[in-house]
């Protein structure tokens, strides 16, 4: 392809927390200008077009995720050899070591305890018909749920999610919250370095199958703890995002919920909606391996991209109407918010399931969400809410 | 139209048996069977095969010709 143009400018920072709070009139902006945008703040270029994302993704030889990932340098070389930053062979050795016991297949024997927890909780939380749907609901499935799975010892608990908050913080550009990261970070692969060592894993969870793998000589002590930590980080905050979010927008959007209450059968794509409309991780980096083009655009070899999922998720150039929710969408599926191609989430089968499982049983017994009082959790990649009081109506 | 599936690549998320069930299926197991396997897609499935393509999230399945 011809490189025809150079990539604009773009001076402003998309990580204040002015930014954060409101990304979408930034992305807008920056879809406007061009396929490939020079952040100067940042030192990327932003890939914030669905067709070019799309691209970047597939095309992993060139954009490449080892030192590319974070915005900046201490957090890509603390990630460094995980299956997120990792690529080529290595990558699909690590990722073929854990994500098979993450496949659809594998999780089917969960199924019935997820949807057996979910509906315990939400009958409880409709019992109270006030409660916090980020802390008593979003939260509480993921934590009931995937510690165990993964295998987490007790001890150590209390901190996950200040962990992963600050494993997310830590990839942004190095402004304070970056900053503020770093130190938990630090905290959090100590403690998985101690697990492997240990051994202090629960039996028959996906960590023991990390440890057997190393001691039947698949991967390496020091690849041991990457995996831990690559299975930890992200499974949580994620999934906590998209439940807080589907309640605050079928609150907001009430003939949503009920097409959804009417036909149940919606649910699996109202889940690729959300995620389309309010993408839990807002973007990833990558790193040009040779002199490449982006949507015509050059971009030197050695330069990092951003991907932009949220504003991909919400291009005009792909999606009709593309900041209205609309369960019903079509397309819905082709949202990115989950990556694509050789990093694609190796974990949406479960994040799949627990949505599902929470808004099938909320869809049996709640007509309305009322809500009062919401409050944003400020993170560099994560968009959520640390709040979203909610009242709920229900049949009789 | 044909479609080149990677079984190598799937991970049976069945995303494309969704848009696409009379294409894609996937059996007891969860493995993929796809139904036109070496063969052109025939005019009729052929919209909906490029749209269950077009989900797979591994991009394990690719749109050829
Ligand atoms: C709604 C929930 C979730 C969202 C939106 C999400 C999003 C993403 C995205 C965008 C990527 C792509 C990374 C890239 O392009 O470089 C990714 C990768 C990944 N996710 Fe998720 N995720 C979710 C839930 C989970 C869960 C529950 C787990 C684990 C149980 C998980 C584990 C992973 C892993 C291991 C990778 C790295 C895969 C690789 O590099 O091959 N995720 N996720
Ligand atoms: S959507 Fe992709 S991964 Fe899922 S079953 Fe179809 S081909 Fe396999």
């Amino acid at each position: 392809m011809t490189t025809t143009e150079t990539a604009p400018t773009y001076s402003g920072d998309i990580y204040t927390d002015a930014a954060l709070l409101e990304p979408y009139e930034d992305y807008r902006a920056l879809r406007e200008l061009s396929p490939a945008v020079w952040l100067e703040k940042h030192g990327a270029y932003a890939v914030a077009r669905y067709d070019e994302a799309r691209a970047v993704l597939m095309d992993s030889d060139t954009f490449r995720s080892a030192n590319g990932i974070a915005l900046n340098e201490p957090a890509n070389e603390a990630i460094l050899g995980c299956t997120l930053a990792s690529d080529g062979e290595l990558h699909a050795h690590l990722r073929q070591v854990v994500a098979h016991r993450l496949t659809p297949r594998a999780l089917r024997p969960m199924k019935d305890l997820v949807r057996e927890r979910a509906d315990e909780l939400v009958a409880e939380l409709v019992e109270r018909k006030s409660f916090d749907a980020v802390a008593d609901l979003a939260r509480a499935l993921p934590l009931s749920i995937v510690p165990d799975f993964i295998g987490w010892p007790q001890e150590g608990r209390e901190h996950l999610l200040r962990w992963a908050g600050a494993n997310f913080d830590s990839f942004g550009p190095m402004n304070e919250r970056a900053q503020r990261a770093m130190p938990q970070c630090g905290e959090m692969a100590a403690f998985g370095a101690e697990v492997v060592r240990t051994g202090n894993v629960l039996p028959g969870s996906l960590g023991a199958g990390v440890l057997e793998a190393r001691d039947k000589g698949e991967v390496t002590t020091e690849q041991t703890m990457m995996l831990m930590l690559d299975y930890l980080a992200p499974s949580l905050d994620t999934t906590i995002s998209a439940v807080g979010s589907a309640i605050w927008l079928f609150s907001q959007h009430p003939d949503q919920w009920d097409l959804l209450r009417e036909d149940p059968s919606l649910i699996p794509n109202a889940v690729n909606e959300i995620v389309r409309i309010e993408s839990p991780i807002r973007a990833f980096g990558r790193l040009a391996n040779v002199d490449t083009e982006i949507g015509g655009v050059p971009v030197p070899a050695g330069s990092r991209v951003l991907v932009i999922y949220a504003s991909a998720n919400r291009d005009e150039r792909k999606f009709e109407r593309p900041d209205e929710f609309d369960v019903t969408r079509r397309d819905a599926v082709h949202q990115l918010g989950f990556g694509l191609g050789d990093h694609g989430c190796a974990g949406q089968g479960l994040a799949r399931m627990e949505t599902e499982s929470l808004l099938h049983a909320l869809a049996q017994r709640v007509t309305r969400f009322h809500v009062g009082e919401t409050e944003r959790a400020l993170n560099n990649l994560i968009r959520a809410f640390g709040t979203v009081q909610v009242t709920v109506d229900t049949e009789d | 139209m044909k479609i080149e599936v990677d079984y190598k690549r799937c991970e049976g998320h069945g995303l494309c048996e969704d848009q696409a069930p009379d294409v894609f299926e996937l059996d007891d197991e969860g493995d993929l069977i796809y139904q036109f396997e070496g063969q052109d897609v025939p005019a009729e499935h052929q919209t909906a095969a490029a749209r269950g393509a077009a989900a797979c999230p591994v991009a394990a399945l690719r749109v050829v010709q």
